[in-house]
């Protein structure tokens, strides 16, 4: 069954490479049912590379990275990741409903077609995005916000234990940015554990209890409280912060 | 009207030509939706240039042109895949030489031969009224084949096509989709190359599909159009073909005939897509 | 050697062998800027848009030039109209444009007489049948390409790597690439007795790219392509001789040839010594030669 301690991620003084170069290096962390981790740094810093190295894309040259005690390609199917909506062709002729459909794709199969079991799981997917009544509209109509909430809800479907999401907050409307919020807390409180990348640290407060700041190697990784401080900031974000009067540190959006 | 889309057809072989546009309508359309929907046009371009020679040293061997064109088409993707690696030249220009070359192999062997000049027209633009029974049965044979593959694997090709960092990271090898996609494409070069010629099989493949783009909102009735379109234009161009130069006495080749008529086809479609728009924008709440 | 000699002692023969010499020339030294603009797409998508002009131009007995040149600017406001509505990306625009005008052209020259010969020659060339005529063209067409390209050359040179820079110092940014995109269709043109339309970009790219996988310096490239080009295309009409075997295409084959040696066997940027080195493959562009 697995010791309930086991983390769902355990990254071990790992580097992650790019065309054979390290991209990132020295991450070091865990992360357990219920946790959530923002990954903060600037452009360039290694988020993407260090999340697409949890998915099984990037080799890991130094150290380890274990999804749920295994290797992230073998963990694949308890690994769900939410890309940033701008990414995808607003044109595509796809409905909201289809684009959720695909989290259940792995299960579902080659060759067979989606079972009324999806399709409920999908629906009720939609539901816990705030998005039911959107079901059959293109994709591309949705507002940006709808349409990160939309593949979250993907995500949703798949069922995982582990959310990984890239800059899910960019040009997302406030509305949505609290659906979003809510998600991912139910998410959380159903023992699902969440690392996200962005550079909004407001939000990285409202959303997750952990940190990771890295700046192509890991500047520090902690609870958000004692490790999202202006000097350890000032590190990470090199030239890029300023620090003001007392605590407070200006960021340069990059 | 009749005069136009009936009575052509009531000789044997324009009902040949007529079955085997008719299969190459449905086969290229759907084939052609997801080299519209991943941008791939010229990649299935490339593909008709570098299919030729596998199909023109199979032709000569008396092997099958279905070998050789898969054997080709095969090679083709592990080049392609071998330039990506080498940066200093850039992709285009490799590309472009791949071509060119394979396309210049193929026109060397054809023009071992005294009938050079009409071989290579054949090859290049086909000869739908020559068309016979074995030939259809080929025909029928591939679009059962590939539109089996299409079905089976749809919503993994959609969803590649859709989102290729999320098909990865759900686990899926998207360069075993593309390989995939591209043994389709270099299929439907095979079954294509009899009535229409390797040039303007990229048309069927490319024309129909992007003209369904601009009108549908779903895959599914997006392929429905592109097929219904593929065969529209096979249809009206060989009748029109065959009007032209029975009434006028102008001899149109029949695949360039069918190529103009899809292009207008698309142009159509093209006019009235702002119009959908406008359905569409009062539909949204 | 004698062989050679002896493949060259027909009149036909020695007029192929001249526009060999010239187009191969002209191609590798149009084909630098080809480069270095990454145009090579675009090349093979105006070679295929020329082809209908040439047919027309040639059936409404107007200049081949003339005619070649406004289908191909039509071609390219085509593509670009459609390429910028919704839903129809650049890719399918080219395509879809391309298709069309290409088709007509077949159609067009289905309707005459001597279809399949006439259609051969436009694609693929026909060098063996080239008269004295089509060679003062050619000459002229090289000499004034060569004239402009020379004047226009540090201009180029600069726009190709730094366009913003270019447009800071004042230079018109769009009449250059204007003028340079019809140097390039111009030299199509003048290519297609030699190798048609089809083939043609096969001169423009390849001994230009065998060029920079020996040479960083672009006053060396601007000597080393053209002749390679040269030399390809009197290799290639010899070997086209022997064998019996059509011309242009042979010509294509020996330029593909050159390249792939190159890329394996190259000093520094070829594969062989870069696996002996244990490097990857450089992403570099060459760097502009301050002595040119």
């Amino acid at each position: 069954m697995g010791s309930e301690q086991q983390p769902l991620l355990a990254i071990r003084h790992a580097a992650v490479a790019y065309d054979r170069l390290p991209v990132v290096e020295d991450v070091d962390g865990t992360v357990g049912p219920g946790q959530s981790v923002a990954l903060i740094g600037p452009n360039g810093a290694g988020k993407s590379t260090l999340i697409k190295a949890v998915l099984g894309l990037l080799p890991v040259v130094r150290g380890s990275i274990e999804v749920l005690g295994r290797s992230p390609a073998s963990a694949r199917s308890e690994v769900a990741y939410v890309p940033q909506a701008d990414t995808l062709d607003p044109e595509f002729p796809v409905s909201a409903l289809q684009v959720v459909l695909m989290g259940r794709y792995r299960r579902i199969g080659w060759v067979r077609r989606a079972a009324r079991a999806d399709r409920a799981a999908a629906r009720s997917a939609l539901e816990a995005v705030g998005l039911s009544e959107r079901a059959s509209a293109r994709f591309g109509v949705l507002s940006g916000g709808q349409r990160q909430r939309v593949l979250l809800a993907r995500a949703i479907a798949q069922e995982p234990r582990l959310l990984l999401l890239d800059e899910p907050f960019n040009g997302v409307d406030a509305v949505s940015q609290d659906l979003l919020l809510a998600a991912l807390q139910r998410l959380r409180a159903e023992g699902a554990a969440v690392v996200m990348a962005t550079h909004d640290l407001g939000l990285a407060h409202l959303a997750c209890d952990e940190v990771c700041l890295l700046n192509r190697h890991q500047v520090g990784f902690g609870p958000i409280g004692t490790t999202l401080t202006p000097e350890l900031l000032r590190a990470t974000y090199g030239g890029q912060a300023l620090a003001l009067r007392g605590d407070a540190v200006i960021v340069a959006k990059p | 009207m009749t005069e136009l889309l009936v009575d052509p057809f009531r000789l044997p072989y324009m009902q040949r030509a007529l079955l085997e546009v008719v299969l190459l309508g449905v086969l290229a359309g759907a084939v052609g939706v997801f080299v519209v929907l991943r941008r791939l046009a010229f990649v299935a371009d490339a593909l008709t240039h570098t299919v030729f020679p596998g199909i023109v040293i199979a032709f000569l061997l008396d092997q099958s042109i279905l070998l050789g064109a898969l054997a080709f088409g095969l090679l083709t993707a592990v080049l392609l895949a071998g330039i990506g690696a080498h940066r200093r030249v850039g992709d285009d220009a490799a590309l472009a030489i791949l071509l060119t070359s394979f396309f210049s192999l193929g026109v060397v062997l054809v023009s071992r031969a005294r009938t050079f000049a009409s071989d290579l027209t054949v090859f290049l633009f086909g000869r739908v009224l020559t068309v016979d029974r074995a030939d259809l049965v080929q025909t029928l044979a591939l679009a059962v084949l590939v539109l089996a593959v299409l079905a089976a694997l749809r919503k993994e090709l959609v969803l590649r096509a859709f989102d290729p960092a999320g098909a990865a990271a759900m686990g899926y090898r998207t360069v075993v989709l593309d390989l995939v996609l591209n043994v389709l494409i270099a299929l439907v070069v095979v079954a294509a190359v009899k009535a229409v010629g390797t040039v303007l099989v990229i048309a069927l493949i490319v024309v129909p599909a992007a003209a369904a783009r601009l009108l549908a909102d779903r895959v599914a009735s997006m392929t429905a159009l592109a097929c219904l379109l593929g065969v529209a234009g096979g249809w009206l161009g060989l009748a029109t073909s065959y009007r032209v130069s029975v009434d006028h006495g102008v001899r149109l080749a029949s695949g360039a005939t069918i190529v103009v008529v899809l292009v207008a086809l698309f142009l159509a479609a093209a006019s009235a897509a702002p119009l959908r728009r406008l359905a569409e924008g009062m539909v949204r709440r | 050697m004698s062989w050679l000699a002896g493949t060259f002692s027909g009149g036909f023969a020695q007029r192929a062998l001249l526009e060999a010499i010239m187009v191969g020339g002209l191609c590798g030294v149009v084909g630098v800027h080809v480069l270095l603009r990454r145009l090579p797409f675009f090349t093979m998508a105006l070679g295929h848009a020329t082809f209908p002009g040439v047919v027309l131009a040639a059936l409404l007995g107007v200049n081949l030039f003339l005619g070649a040149g406004l289908f191909g600017v039509l071609v390219v406001v085509l593509v670009a109209a459609l390429g910028a509505r919704e839903r129809v990306d650049d890719t399918s625009a080219v395509g879809v444009v391309l298709a069309g005008a290409f088709a007509f052209g077949v159609l067009l020259l289905s309707a005459q007489a001597g279809f399949a010969k006439d259609l051969t020659a436009y694609l693929v060339g026909s060098i063996v049948t080239v008269q004295p005529a089509d060679l003062a063209t050619t000459a002229a067409v090289a000499a004034a390409v060569l004239a402009v390209l020379a004047a226009l050359h540090k201009e180029l040179v600069l726009g190709a790597f730094d366009r913003s820079g270019l447009a800071a110092l004042g230079y018109p940014v769009l009449a250059l690439d204007v003028a340079l995109l019809l140097v390039v269709e111009v030299t199509l043109v003048a290519s297609i007795p030699a190798v048609g339309t089809i083939l043609a970009v096969a001169l423009l790219v390849a001994p230009a790219a065998t060029a920079r996988l020996w040479t960083d310096r672009l006053g060396a490239t601007l000597v080393l392509s053209p002749v390679l080009g040269a030399a390809s295309g009197v290799i290639g009409l010899a070997v086209s001789q022997h064998w019996r075997v059509a011309a242009g295409a042979t010509i294509v084959l020996v330029a593909a040839a050159l390249f792939a040696v190159s890329l394996v066997v190259a000093p520094r940027h070829g594969l062989a010594s870069q696996l002996r080195a244990g490097r990857r493959p450089a992403a570099a562009r060459p760097a502009p030669d301050r002595a040119a």
